[in-house]
């Protein structure tokens, strides 16, 4: 900090020698966000454009209306509801499976923990669309040898989603237990709280941050997830990307853009929501996919 | 009495290993097979499927494609990324959060939404051939569905704001005051860049780029509706030949193929992350 002060007041006027080549590089990284953020942008502007059902996509719209908010068709709602409950209970599966998880590999000296480390993060290094295909091959056979055939249901969506959400709680659980102070626990235990009692008012307290991050990513790929619903769910059965999937390679329904919006301001309030909670910095520390 | 905290891994072991070798291994068995297609397959273990894969020239293509444009994604998504990851590392304002939290809304939306707005952008009467061919610049217009362009910036909506999210961690490993004492020492900007900070983040890079690589070559979603049934990746020919043609066991082969040349990119870049430690050069 000072540094740098100091070297502004010796040399007045050196930082700003070169504002072309800082004004440059400003807008040369304006372009990244514009790449990003217009598609969002447009999707939720032409959603507000009332036209006929032809001239319908237009952006910017004439004025603001709501029409085709009301024209959702019942479909979108189904797999909205479908995504929605998935990606909870998925995130919530991959929190209680990867809570253990991250407590066992940073606190214990096992053996080969680089193997198992490496077992648990590998849903991150398989691509998708394998995990998908192998999903459904393996529901396949389960089928064949038992009867009982998982793949277009809720179960064989749900397993597969909480498999590639278990590496994110990981991650981020792992990454906030590593900074853990565990003269806390000894604390609690000396004072005569049990095990059971010290983890719930204790543990479980200072790994919360990284458990609803690794929650929200593990949410978050579920709900916008194509690679693997594709192949796990069944006609009429689809999650709300799969439905958008088939329906951009087919009809194309203007609601479509009014039910994508919603997604988007869903997602905008959820992100808030946990930065509201853990903060932006929090969520962003142990590098999600990254780590 | 010390608590067993390798005792509570267990369970999460059990299901994590038996989901993912369960699956893993059943796929990989059933490429072996050959394909009599709508859904049968052999029962002997012949390599057909592979021998076909590395014969057939369409095959060899889609391989080949699916390299070309995950490398050019992975290109620009550096050459877009790297300045904005270090943008906001940089800053000590609030913005800086806001900016992040403008890369993180974008990459948690999912990308079939992303893709309608790129639609719309692209349509005829869209916004950019609108301005465009107004201006004079463009006589028809402009379109990125349905070729080899419109894949690679899919896939860049794909990996941008995730290769921002770990490029900003790694120039946080650089230390601001090594830049300041280039600085003082009489470096301009572009000194500055060409020996701190290109050189210093290169480790992190490099293996920044592997991952993003690894994401293009697996990308499905934004590959298949940018491509628009026309380009075919790999990921995009899985799928299709899996659920259109039921083929499952020359799925399967792609599959493989794709995994086995992911996890061979994902080993190198152990390796040099390992070397890299070795030599105590500092990344994430």
């Amino acid at each position: 900090m000072s540094v740098s002060n100091d070297a502004s007041a010796a040399q007045p006027g050196r930082r700003f020698r070169f504002p072309v080549v800082k004004i440059s590089f400003f807008s040369f990284c304006s372009l990244s966000y514009i790449f990003l953020l217009s598609p969002l942008i447009i999707v939720i502007g032409a959603s507000l454009h009332r036209g006929t059902r032809y001239t319908v996509v237009q952006f910017p719209p004439d004025g603001i209306s709501f029409y085709w908010f009301t024209q959702i068709p019942a479909s979108h709602w189904e797999s909205l509801t479908l995504s929605f409950s998935l990606a909870t209970l998925a995130s919530a599966l991959a929190c209680m499976i990867g809570i253990p998880a991250a407590l066992g590999l940073v606190r214990s000296e096992l053996p080969l923990k680089g193997l198992i480390s490496s077992i648990f993060r590998a849903p991150l290094q398989i691509p998708s669309i394998v995990t998908g295909v192998a999903f459904l091959q393996m529901y396949y056979l389960f089928g064949d040898l038992t009867g009982i055939y998982i793949n277009g249901t809720f179960i064989g969506l749900l397993l597969g989603h909480m498999f590639v959400g278990i590496p994110f709680v990981i991650g981020t659980v792992g990454a906030v237990l590593q900074r853990f102070d565990t003269r806390l626990e000894e604390a609690a235990l000396s004072l005569g709280a049990g095990r059971i009692k010290t983890f719930m008012k204790i543990t479980l307290p200072v790994i919360m941050p990284g458990v609803y991050a690794g929650g929200l990513y593990a949410f978050m790929v579920s709900f916008g997830d194509v690679p693997i619903s594709i192949f796990l769910s069944a006609p009429g059965f689809t999650t709300f990307p799969v439905e958008l999937f088939y329906g951009m390679e087919n009809d194309f329904n203007p609601a479509v853009l009014a039910s994508s919006t919603l997604v988007i301001l869903f997602s905008l309030g959820l992100l808030l929501l946990m930065q509201r909670i853990v903060g932006l910095e929090n969520l962003l520390r142990s590098g999600g996919g990254a780590g | 009495m010390k608590a067993r905290w390798d005792l509570v891994l267990v369970p999460s072991l059990i299901i994590s290993f038996v989901l993912m070798i369960t699956s893993q291994l059943i796929f990989l068995k059933s490429s072996l097979f050959k394909d009599l297609g709508l859904g049968r397959t052999g029962d002997e273990v012949v390599f057909t499927n592979y021998i076909r894969f590395f014969t057939d020239d369409f095959y060899i293509h889609v391989l080949w494609l699916t390299v070309q444009v995950s490398f050019l994604a992975m290109l620009f998504t550096l050459i877009f990324g790297f300045p904005v990851a270090y943008m906001i590392a940089r800053l000590r304002s609030r913005w800086a959060m806001v900016l992040l939290a403008g890369i993180v809304i974008s990459t948690f939306v999912t990308i079939v939404i992303k893709v309608f707005g790129i639609y719309i952008m692209f349509s005829s009467s869209g916004i950019i051939n609108k301005v465009l061919m107004g201006s004079g610049l463009l006589e028809k217009p402009f379109t990125v569905i349905g070729n080899n362009a419109g894949v690679v910036v899919g896939l860049m909506h794909f990996t941008l704001g995730f290769g921002v999210l770990v490029l900003y961690s790694v120039v946080q490993t650089i230390p601001r005051s090594l830049e300041e004492a280039a600085q003082i020492h009489g470096s301009n900007r572009w000194r500055v860049w060409r020996r701190v900070i290109i050189p210093l983040s290169l480790p992190g890079v490099t293996v920044s780029a592997l991952m993003i690589f690894n994401m293009c070559m697996g990308a499905f979603t934004s590959a298949a509706l940018l491509g628009g049934g026309r380009v075919f990746t790999l990921p995009v020919l899985i799928q299709r030949i899996v659920i259109m043609e039921v083929k499952y066991s020359m799925g399967g082969t792609l599959a493989a193929i794709l995994l086995v040349s992911v996890l061979l990119i994902n080993l190198l870049s152990i390796f040099l992350i390992t070397r890299m430690r070795k030599q105590r050069l500092v990344i994430t």
